[in-house]
């Protein structure tokens, strides 16, 4: 009987119709349909992260006046501490201009450090990354590269009103040149390899065949700062192993990232202060 | 369109909490996923229309939050909801047992679906399937517990927006 046939279809009629008008929206429908949703649910996102700042504070005074005087009397040395480092890293950075103005060398790009509060974690099999609690009202510009005390965290893919998302780099889709340390040849990375349960690692390809590194005898794997987006020298990760790859020109790796760039609550934005 | 927003509100809410469980899990490397859980309902109790522009809300929201072509969820849902309102009709979906394996079922699908299409992308496509099954088996857990509950709160909303009650609820 046509009419009940027809009825069984309607499902799949429906779906195909939806199907062509989703393809025939114009891109720019699409991404503000994105941005709208987004910033929809951003309220959200941000005040179950006011909650838990809230309930971190309110767990924080239940602690003693003693716990309090031996936590500032702690403080108190790391920031004795801190200043020895600042003056040291003050009396560093003259001695680079110096030595930038009597060798000619271009001085690396400025940024400002913008510290942001992590407001979700998403670190899932299929993509890791962070939504922080700034955005363009802080003037977080699209790529700009994040860091924590631990070295790389990622690089700001999307930039909303008052947050934005960070692509970790232990992300699928992140590659990047990087260096080992003490070594002058570029090498590719790229993140990737999340089991549940173990650190996050990343994955190497074109390193020399000079460069040895394993478990026993691990290198540290630091940005290279080609490609403009991360000054050199960050930390990245561990080497932990390098073999041969299947064509014998060059070595393969694993490189095991740091295990806190999955409980991060605080990173830094570092802003370029000329931009391109 | 009363019909649709209340039942797009407690999938907002579905989706804040799942997105607040997956920050606590961050830490273990265990992700939830509950796409099954945006469509069951709609699918298997609401009009036609109304079922469908609540899952492609739905749909819309997840897109947003997530690093994939918008749209992906959105036909992946859609398709979803077509497959599961043709056969709504040869299951006891006043059950909640029924919905819940619907709900299951429907996850189960759309995850491996979404797994095929995005771990590609990946150096190793291969070393990431043990912790894909883990975290869908994570999520099944997840649906099973959590899906009588979040019916439950779809029809109070339902009634609550003053929706027909007697044949939704």
């Amino acid at each position: 009987m046509p009419p009940q046939r027809l009825d069984q279809a309607r499902p799949f009629l429906t779906l195909a119709v939806v199907v062509l008008a989703w393809l025939l929206v114009p891109v720019v429908v699409q991404t503000f349909t994105r941005a709208s949703f987004f910033e929809l649910q951003a309220p959200l996102a941000v005040a179950a992260s006011y909650a838990r700042d809230l309930k971190d504070y309110w767990s924080l005074r239940l602690h003693t006046n003693s716990e309090l005087i031996e936590a500032g009397r702690d403080l108190a040395r790391l920031n004795a501490s801190y200043e020895d480092s600042v003056a040291q890293n003050l009396s560093l950075q003259a001695e680079i201009g110096r030595l930038e103005e009597l060798l000619r060398l271009p001085t690396y790009a400025d940024y400002r450090a913008e510290h942001a509060r992590v407001v979700r974690r998403d670190f899932s099999g299929w993509w890791q990354r962070l939504v922080i609690r700034k955005g363009a009202n802080y003037g977080l510009p699209l790529g700009a590269p994040v860091i924590f005390s631990g070295g790389v965290v990622g690089r700001v893919t999307e930039v909303h009103a008052y947050t934005a998302v960070v692509e970790l780099i232990s992300n699928p889709g992140v590659r990047l040149a990087a260096v080992i340390e003490g070594e002058t040849q570029p090498i590719s990375f790229q993140g990737g390899i999340n089991a549940t349960f173990d650190p996050p690692k990343g994955v190497l390809e074109f390193v020399p065949l000079n460069v040895f590194a394993s478990a026993a005898q691990p290198r540290r794997l630091v940005t290279s700062g080609l490609g403009g987006i991360f000054p050199p020298g960050l930390n990245l990760g561990t080497v932990t192993r390098v073999e041969p790859s299947l064509d014998g020109l060059y070595k393969n790796g694993e490189v095991l990232l740091d295990p806190r760039l999955s409980s991060l609550t605080e990173v830094t934005v570092l802003v370029p202060l000329h931009p391109e | 369109m009363r019909r649709t927003l209340a039942t797009f509100l407690p999938l907002l809410l579905l989706w804040a909490l799942l997105a607040q469980v997956n920050h606590l899990l961050a830490p273990l490397h265990l992700y939830l996923f509950a796409g099954g859980l945006f469509v069951a309902y709609a699918a298997l109790v609401l009009p036609w229309r109304d079922g469908l522009a609540a899952v492609l809300l739905a749909g819309l929201l997840c897109d947003a939050d997530a690093p994939v072509r918008l749209g992906t969820h959105l036909l992946l849902f859609a398709a979803a909801h077509a497959v599961v309102g043709n056969i709504r009709d040869r299951v006891p979906r006043d059950e909640t047992v029924a919905r819940v394996i619907v709900a299951l079922l429907v996850n189960l699908a759309l995850f491996l679906a979404l797994s095929f299409v995005l771990i590609g992308r990946g150096p190793a496509p291969a070393a990431v399937w043990p912790r894909v099954f883990l975290d869908l088996a994570a999520s099944q857990v997840f649906i099973a517990l959590v899906a009588p509950w979040f019916f439950a709160l779809q029809a109070r909303t339902l009634v609550l927006a003053r929706v027909e009650r007697d044949r939704l609820a």
